[in-house]
């Protein structure tokens, strides 16, 4: 299984956009990608980025 | 094109590669693990996921990987570039509310999700999600998939026909 996407000639650390958040409800730190944030721990949507 | 995918799935048949296109049903998290770290994805119950064979296959096959993502939450890896394991993929995998195949990457080592590789009989197409249904778009002056010329067979699967 993989995840793909990008040109090929773009490196892969440049290509990481992934923005750090905590949930405001459990405190668990996650990066995530995409528009919706939801806390991996407890799916609370509860979260600021840090 | 609008298809209906609260039914089942789409099959996207080229000559000689395929896309089958799911809808997640419901919300969960898409962890992708890349070495350094771990991303979480948001994947909503009208998002698309998408598994693509560049070189076709089994769409039983794909879709077991799609039932994996859906049903059981498997993380996506993403592999360092020049990876041996990247030519081994011969299917790979997207979520999100829209995916765009994209024929110059190498499979497996990148992690955005809104691109997924596939062959050139796929070039210009994008797939958007559309409360339940999905938008087949493609880049041939805006022309929908239907009309683009590109020999795309376009059938609606149940999931039952999938399963082993």
């Amino acid at each position: 299984m993989c995840s793909v996407g990008g040109p090929m000639d773009v490196e892969l650390a440049e290509r990481l956009k992934g923005k750090k958040y905590r949930c405001n409800d459990c405190g668990t730190t996650f990066e995530a990608v995409g528009k919706h944030p939801v806390c991996p721990s407890c799916q609370s949507e509860n979260v600021t980025l840090v | 094109m609008r298809y209906d995918l609260k039914e089942g799935n789409l099959l996207l048949k080229g000559k000689n590669s395929f896309i089958l296109i799911g809808r997640a049903k419901r919300l969960f998290i898409l962890f992708i693990e890349t070495f350094e770290k771990e991303l979480c994805q948001t994947v909503r119950e009208d998002d698309l996921i998408a598994v693509s064979a560049p070189e076709g296959g089994d769409p039983r096959q794909a879709f077991m990987l799609l039932e994996l993502i859906r049903e059981y939450n498997m993380p996506v890896m993403v592999l360092p570039k020049g990876h041996p394991g990247s030519g081994r993929l011969n299917m790979v995998v997207s979520a999100g509310p829209e995916i765009i195949p994209g024929c110059g990457i190498m499979r497996g080592t990148h992690p955005e999700q809104n691109v997924i590789c596939a062959s050139e009989e796929f070039s210009g197409f994008s797939f958007y999600s559309d409360g339940g249904f999905v938008r087949i778009e493609s880049g041939l002056l805006g022309r929908v998939a239907d009309n683009s010329g590109m020999n795309i067979d376009i059938v609606r699967i149940p999931d039952s026909e999938l399963r082993y």
